[in-house]
C-alpha cells in the first residue's frame, strides 16, 4: 500500500515537472470532436502525425460525447470563456454556428495565415454546404453521402443483376424479393432515413426542400417539402413499411445488422457505413447510386457529416496553429488516408485523383460510388445543401411527424404538412432571433 | 437525498397534522385558538432560546437548497421570457411568447396528457402490486428474507440498464417476449404503435419502482399490531378481510406517502428510461414532460422554451402535490 502511494507520487511528480518543460516550448490547441471507437482512434492518428511533423504546436485531440454533446460542451465551455480553439460540428449545425458571432471564418483564417489551400478544389457539394458568400465558413472534415447498399446473392435468386436505378422498378424488385423468399424484407431503415431517404431525394430529384433556395438567400425562408414530389416518396415508404418491405429496427438494435445479417436485402445509408458492412462475415454485398425518379433526371446526392470550427477569443500564436493544423488536414495526403482508413469521401478532388491514379477504386469499387454520385453535373439551388437554422430541431419535428406516418396515425399528406408547419414556426423563431445577420 | 427529506417532511407533517386537523374536526370553533397556542407553547421555545444556534444547525440543509434548488429555479425563471441564442449572444426579451407557444403547440398539449396518463398507470400498477406482493410476504414464514432480497433487486439496476433491458427483451425483431407475445397472437410493435410504447415504457417504470413502494409497505405492515390482526382472526375474519379491514387503514399514511413519491418518481426519475427505451417516440407518444424539457434545451438548444417549460413543469408538480395533500390525506388515518 505504501510502495504504492510512493510510486503514483513518484509519477505525479514526474507528469508534473514534464508538462511546465513542456508548454514553454510548444503552443497548444484544443481540439474537441465527437468520433468515438475506430475512427476517434483515426483522429488521434492525425493528431499524432501532426504534432511529429512540426515543434511548433501541439494539438491535443478530446472526445466530447456526440455530436449534440460536443456543441453543447462548446456552448457551455464558450459562456465561460473556456471555449477550444478548435470543435468539430455536424451539418446541422451550420447556421446556428455561423450566426453565432462566437466564431472565426476559415476561410479568412487561412487567407490571413498565408495558408497553401486551394479553396477552389474541395468537392462542390462539400464546398456549397459550407459556404456563406463564395467563403469557406469551416473546414471540411468527415463528409458522406448515402448510397445503396445491396445483397447480391438475394438480387440474384430473385432473378435480378443488380438494383433498378429508378424507384418505380426498384420497388418492383424489393416486393418480389419479398414475394419470393430470398430475403425476409426488402430494405432496413437506417436511424438517419430524413437524410438519406428524404433530403437526398429532394436533392437527386432536383426538388426544393424550403424557399429561398434551401435557405441560401435568406432566414424568411419557408419549408416547402410537403409540396414537392417527397409526398410520393413518404407515400412510397409508408407503403413499404405496412407491407413489411421495409424493417425498422428500432430501440436496441443497429439497422446496419438487419442488412449484414442477411434479413434485409437492401440498406440505404452512408458511405461510412463500409467500415461496418466490409467487417461482416459472408456477406455477398455491393453497392451502387441512389436511385432517382424516372422522370426526372438525377442530380448530385447531398452530403452530411461535420466539419472544424474555429471559436473566437483566442491569442495569435494559438491561431498560428490552428491555421497550421486546418492546412494539414485539407492536404491531399492526409485526405487521402482518410478516405481509405474511414469510409468517408475525400473532400477535395486532388485527393481523389491521387486515389484514382494508385488503383484504389479497382480494388474497391463502391468506394467511389460517393464521390461520383456527389460530382453529378452542377449542384442546383435545390441540390446544393441546406442552409435552416435550428435544423436539429426542425429535423425532428420532421422526424417525429413521421412516426406517425409509419403508424398510420397521419396520411404521409398530413404528417409533412405537420411537419413543415412546425419547422417554419422554428425558422421563424430563428429569423427573429438573427434578423438582419445574414 | 430525495427520499429521505421527504420522509423528514412526511414525519414533520404527520405530528402537527395529527393533532391540529383531529382537534379541528372535534371542535370547530377552537381552532384559531389552538393553533395560537400551538404556536407559542412548542417544543422549539423551550429547547432553543435564541435564534443562532437553529439558523447554524439549518445552513447546510438551507445551503444546498441554494445552491441546488432557489439559484437554478430563478436564473430558469428569468431564462423563460427572453429568446436566446445558444451561445448567449444574442438576448431578446419576449414576455410571455415562450410560454404562449408552448400552451397553444399541440405538441405540447399531447406532452402534458403523455404524463398524466404515465403517471397515472405508473402509480396504480405500481402500488397494487407492491401491496400484493408485502401482502403476500408478511404471510410468508419459510425464506421470507430471500423472498425480499429478490423483489428488491430491481432497486439495485441503474434505470438506463433497465431501460435498455427492457428495450431488448420487448424488441419486435430480437426480443424473446416480443416473440412469446407474437406466438400468443398479439401484435406487439412499440416500435411503430404509440400504444404499445406506452405501455411498455409505463411497465418499465412501474417494475424498476415496485421494490421502492415494497419496502416501504412491507415495514408499514410490520408496524400493524399484531394483537389486532390476532383479534380479528380469532373472530373469524379471513385473511384477505383482515388485510382491507385492518391492515391497509393501518398503513394508509405509508400508502399516501407512497401516492406522493411515485408522482415525483413518474414526473422527473422515469427520464433514463425513456431515454433508452423509446427516446419519447415514436411520434411523441411517450414524450414526457420532462424528456421534453431535456430534448428542447440540452439537444435542440432552444433555451427559452425549455426553462418556460421547467417552469409550468414546476408549478404542475406543485398543483398536483397541493391537490393530493388537500383531498387524499382526508381520507388518511393517522391515529395508529
Amino acid at each position: 500500500m505504501m510502495l504504492r502511494r510512493s510510486a503514483l507520487a513518484g509519477l505525479m511528480a514526474a507528469a508534473f515537472s514534464a508538462a511546465p518543460a513542456l508548454a514553454q516550448q510548444k503552443v497548444e490547441v484544443q481540439f474537441w470532436h465527437a468520433l468515438s471507437g475506430v475512427l476517434g482512434e483515426r483522429v488521434d492518428e492525425i493528431v499524432k502525425r501532426f504534432n511529429v511533423s512540426q515543434d511548433k504546436y501541439t494539438v491535443v485531440a478530446t472526445y466530447k460525447g456526440n455530436y449534440d454533446e460536443v456543441i453543447n460542451a462548446t456552448i457551455a465551455a464558450y459562456r465561460a470563456k473556456k471555449a477550444p480553439q478548435i470543435v468539430q460540428i455536424y451539418e446541422r449545425g451550420f447556421m446556428s454556428m455561423l450566426l453565432s458571432g462566437a466564431i472565426v471564418p476559415v476561410q479568412d483564417l487561412l487567407t490571413e495565415k498565408k495558408k497553401d489551400v486551394d479553396f477552389g478544389d474541395f468537392i462542390k457539394p462539400v464546398a456549397s454546404y459550407y459556404q456563406y458568400k463564395g467563403k469557406l465558413m469551416s473546414m471540411p472534415f468527415n463528409s458522406s453521402t448515402p448510397i445503396l447498399f445491396y445483397n447480391r446473392a438475394q438480387f440474384e435468386k430473385a432473378g435480378f443483376k443488380e438494383p433498378a436505378d429508378t424507384w418505380g422498378e426498384l420497388e418492383k424488385q424489393l416486393y418480389t424479393i419479398k414475394q419470393k423468399g430470398a430475403a425476409e424484407c426488402g430494405s432496413s431503415l437506417a436511424g438517419d432515413y430524413f437524410w438519406s431517404l428524404m433530403e437526398n431525394y429532394s436533392t437527386v430529384n432536383d426538388q426544393p426542400w424550403g424557399t429561398k433556395s434551401n435557405g441560401y438567400d435568406g432566414l424568411d425562408t419557408q419549408f416547402v417539402y410537403n409540396k414537392t414530389r417527397l409526398v410520393g416518396q413518404v407515400t412510397r415508404l409508408q407503403k413499404w413499411v405496412n407491407d413489411g418491405v421495409i424493417q425498422i429496427a428500432g430501440q436496441g438494435l443497429s439497422p446496419e445488422q438487419l442488412f449484414t445479417s442477411g434479413k434485409c436485402a437492401t440498406f440505404f445509408a452512408s458511405t461510412a457505413a463500409h467500415g461496418g458492412i466490409e467487417k461482416a462475415k459472408d456477406l455477398p454485398w455491393s453497392a451502387t447510386y441512389l436511385p432517382h425518379e424516372a422522370d426526372l433526371t438525377a442530380h448530385n446526392s447531398s452530403i452530411g457529416g461535420a466539419t472544424l470550427w474555429v471559436m473566437k477569443g483566442h491569442r495569435a500564436e494559438e491561431y498560428d496553429g490552428v491555421a497550421a493544423f486546418l492546412a494539414f488536414i485539407a492536404s491531399p495526403d492526409l485526405q487521402l488516408w482518410w478516405h481509405k482508413v474511414t469510409g468517408y469521401v475525400p473532400i477535395t478532388n486532388k485527393a481523389y485523383q491521387l486515389a484514382k491514379a494508385e488503383g484504389y477504386y479497382k480494388q474497391s469499387p463502391t468506394r467511389e460510388i460517393a464521390i461520383l454520385q456527389l460530382n453529378r453535373g452542377t449542384p442546383t439551388a435545390n441540390s446544393q445543401g441546406f442552409h435552416f437554422g435550428n435544423y436539429t430541431q426542425t429535423t425532428f419535428a420532421l422526424r417525429e411527424e413521421m412516426e406517425s406516418v409509419f403508424a398510420n396515425k397521419k396520411t404521409p399528406q398530413q404528417g409533412l404538412d405537420d411537419a413543415v408547419r412546425r419547422g417554419n414556426e422554428i425558422l421563424r423563431q430563428f429569423e427573429k432571433l438573427n434578423a438582419g445577420k445574414y | 437525498m430525495q427520499g429521505s427529506t421527504s420522509v423528514s417532511a412526511l414525519g414533520a407533517r404527520h405530528a402537527s397534522g395529527a393533532s391540529s386537523s383531529a382537534a379541528a374536526e372535534r371542535e370547530p370553533g377552537a381552532r384559531k385558538g389552538a393553533r395560537a397556542a400551538g404556536g407559542t407553547a412548542g417544543l422549539k421555545r423551550a429547547h432553543y432560546r435564541e435564534a443562532r444556534l437553529p439558523l447554524l444547525l439549518l445552513l447546510p440543509q438551507l445551503l444546498v437548497l441554494l445552491l441546488f434548488f432557489f439559484i437554478p429555479a430563478i436564473r430558469a425563471l428569468a431564462q423563460a421570457f427572453v429568446l436566446t441564442d445558444p451561445f448567449g449572444n444574442s438576448v431578446q426579451f419576449v414576455w410571455f411568447d415562450n410560454f404562449r407557444a408552448l400552451l397553444t403547440s399541440p405538441e405540447y398539449q399531447s406532452s402534458v396528457w403523455v404524463t398524466i396518463w404515465f403517471t397515472l398507470a405508473q402509480n396504480a400498477i405500481t402500488l397494487a402490486i407492491a401491496m400484493v406482493l408485502a401482502f403476500a410476504t408478511d404471510r410468508v414464514v419459510r425464506a421470507r428474507g430471500l423472498y425480499r432480497s429478490v423483489i428488491l433487486l430491481p432497486y439495485a439496476i441503474a434505470p438506463v440498464i433497465a431501460g435498455i433491458l427492457w428495450a431488448f427483451l420487448f424488441n419486435p425483431s430480437v426480443g424473446p417476449i416480443a416473440f412469446l407475445l407474437k406466438g400468443m397472437g398479439i401484435a406487439w410493435d412499440p416500435i411503430r404503435s404509440g400504444f404499445d410504447a406506452f405501455l411498455l415504457v409505463t411497465f418499465a417504470a412501474s417494475w424498476k419502482h415496485i421494490c421502492y413502494d415494497y419496502i416501504f409497505l412491507v415495514a408499514a405492515l410490520l408496524a400493524v399490531p399484531p394483537s389486532l390482526v390476532e383479534a380479528a382472526a380469532v373472530d373469524g375474519a379471513g385473511p384477505l378481510l383482515r388485510f382491507f379491514r385492518i391492515g391497509l387503514p393501518m398503513i394508509s399514511p405509508t400508502i399516501f406517502f407512497l401516492l406522493a413519491m411515485n408522482f415525483v418518481y413518474g414526473f422527473f426519475e422515469t427520464f433514463a428510461i425513456i431515454d433508452a427505451v423509446t427516446k419519447g417516440g415514436p411520434g411523441g407518444a411517450t414524450m414526457i414532460l420532462v424528456y421534453k424539457v431535456y430534448l428542447d434545451g440540452f439537444v435542440h438548444i432552444d433555451l427559452g422554451s425549455s426553462a418556460a417549460q421547467s417552469v409550468l413543469m414546476m408549478i404542475f408538480a406543485l398543483v398536483l402535490t397541493m391537490v393530493q395533500f388537500r383531498y387524499v390525506e382526508r381520507n388518511v388515518n393517522y391515529d395508529v
